[in-house]
């Protein structure tokens, strides 16, 4: 059996006398999709945040690749994140931005895969500053960041919005394709279609606290519904439910 | 209508899709120099096979190009420039005599050179805040991010401060006042947008961070000055002169007043602490001295900025 790709022990989190998360003990195989959902404040992004290393964790720890992420920011080579809102530098243009984070990252001209930029139609907007652009554009732009170095880890935060529904589709497409490919993905999101559409399991946040882990067709099978939309309520009116995490 | 794709097709695409495998990485592993990876190029799927961390300069560079040509094409650079021009020209013109136009424009600078050092500073690390996110993200220590940005921020006041403010004095008074007054307006630069960006960083909304930011200019602009005074008028009957140097550490702006005063050769125009002054900073060792507190201005904010950011949720 394959080794964890992520993995949560005890992680809890506090800002000042609020836990954001709590306890979460949970781990993230290679070729999934997992879908964080929960209520607003749950803890969803203070999650995805704590493995990004924007936050740091108050307790607990997080392995990745079998090695505790720590202030070495290294092992963020492995990941690709494409935020909830996506703010650049204003007079910077597309190509000097995607110039700019290749160079971080210590790529050469032309080894990021930039299929994307024409797949999500920014070629001939690569000269136009990034002020300039519509919030939609910038997620493009955003979801090429995240996508173009093939990362081990993907991790999406409410991807499609503000997106149209073509280039959703396309984003999420090539979400699929990474998982496919023995990439780790997660995504928050809140509609349930999409999470019904590509999770492999649905990681279920209330309070701060990991309720259930679970894969998508136990979830269905449990509450005897055929839409994740009707079987979510079922699952969590079981109060005693918290399934342990895997 | 929902942006969704459908399920099924979703769903079904596990099959072998044309995408190459995900990079693996080792973590431990040092980064490839920039040959290294014009070499790898032919193999697209494993291009960053050996990739890791930059070394912090090197980052610290990359931060500090792109972050410069950022803000080279800022509005807001550009009319700081364009105004201090303005304001210059303005004086010498309005006054026949350089000296006197000199001595309008010191109180000028060390009034608005603060001020718009410290607002511009606090409301740009604001603005930045989600890339400087994205930037977190990225195989790079939050210091050379931190240091990138300050060194591009600092540098491109400086700039526009050399032209709007150095090029006229060189043109209309080239003099050594006229060198102090820039030397010092460059300090008040550097100690400003240190001050600036410890108030962004540590304060997480932005309307408090620019009430702060205009609060320490009134103190150091008003209040010090009100306050000295009150202290001088207050203890005028006891010897206070050990604790006239020292007090006059206590406010960047100041200082750089006292040095270019000192240099105009107007010190007699601040009466019996202009004396004390002239004992003081007029030698070699006063203005090293003054040059060392100017310099911990700049240290001990910047020094805890990082400490902040090092530390800070984003």
């Amino acid at each position: 059996m394959a080794e964890p790709r992520i993995e949560f022990h005890d992680v809890g989190k506090s800002f000042g006398r609020l836990w954001a998360l709590r306890q979460v003990n949970c781990s993230f195989m290679p070729g999934e999709v997992v879908m964080l959902i929960g209520p607003n404040a749950s803890g969803k992004t203070t999650l995805i945040k704590c493995l990004l290393g924007l936050v740091h964790p108050t307790e607990g720890s997080i392995h990745m690749s079998g090695m505790a992420i720590g202030r070495d920011p290294s092992y963020r080579t492995a990941i690709g994140y494409m935020p909830q809102i996506s703010q650049f530098p204003a007079t910077l243009t597309i190509a000097q931005l995607l110039d700019m984070m290749a160079d971080v990252r210590g790529l050469a001209p032309g080894e990021p895969d930039d299929g994307l930029v024409e797949t999500l139609g920014l070629s001939p907007q690569m000269d136009k500053r990034l002020a300039t652009l519509s919030g939609g554009t910038k997620q493009k732009v955003s979801a090429v960041l995240a996508l173009r170095t093939r990362p081990q880890v993907l991790v999406m935060d409410e991807p499609t919005a503000g997106l149209d529904p073509v280039s959703a589709s396309l984003v999420l497409e090539q979400a699929v394709a990474l998982r496919n490919a023995g990439g780790t993905v997660l995504i928050t999101s809140h509609l349930m279609e999409e999470v019904e559409a590509m999770a492999d399991r649905v990681a279920y946040l209330e309070e701060g606290r990991l309720r259930f882990l679970l894969p998508v067709q136990e979830i269905l099978a449990r509450t005897d519904a055929k839409r994740l939309s009707q079987a979510l309520p079922r699952l969590l009116e079981d109060r005693q439910l918290h399934v342990p995490a895997t | 209508m929902n942006a969704t794709p459908n399920p099924v097709t979703l769903s079904a695409s596990k099959r072998n899709h044309p995408y190459p495998t995900p990079n693996p990485v080792t973590l431990s592993k040092p980064a490839p120099s920039r040959a290294e990876g014009s070499k790898r190029n032919s193999q697209p799927s494993t291009c960053q096979r050996q990739a890791g961390p930059q070394p912090p300069t090197s980052n610290l560079t990359k931060v500090f190009k792109y972050t410069l040509i950022d803000l080279a094409r800022n509005r807001f650079v550009l009319g700081y420039a364009v105004l201090l021009m303005i304001l210059t020209q303005g004086l010498f013109m309005l006054e026949d005599d350089a000296m006197k136009a000199l001595l309008s424009l010191v109180q000028v600078v060390l009034a608005l050179v603060p001020l718009i050092t410290v607002i511009f500073t606090v409301v740009y690390f604001y603005d930045i805040q989600e890339f400087t996110q994205l930037l977190a993200v990225q195989p790079i220590t939050r210091r050379a991010i931190l240091a990138g940005q300050l060194a591009a921020l600092t540098a491109a006041l400086l700039m526009a401060q050399a032209i709007g403010l150095g090029l006229p004095l060189l043109v209309h008074s080239p003099s050594p006042a006229a060198l102090v007054l820039s030397l010092s307006g460059s300090g008040l630069v550097l100690v400003f947008t240190a001050i600036g960006a410890l108030i962004a960083l540590a304060q997480r909304e932005k309307a408090r961070g620019v009430g702060m930011a205009l609060v320490v200019w009134l103190l150091f602009v008003l209040v010090y000055d009100a306050v000295l005074l009150w202290l001088m008028f207050a203890f005028s009957d006891y010897p206070i002169e050990p604790f006239i140097i020292p007090f006059a550490g206590l406010n960047p702006i100041d200082l750089a007043r006292i040095l270019v005063m000192l240099e105009i050769d107007l010190s007699a125009m601040m009466g019996y602490s202009g004396a004390i002054y002239r004992n003081f900073f007029g030698s070699g060792m006063g203005m090293l001295v003054a040059g060392l507190i100017l310099l911990l201005w700049v240290g001990l904010p910047v020094f805890t900025a990082f400490r902040v950011f090092r530390n800070k949720d984003l």
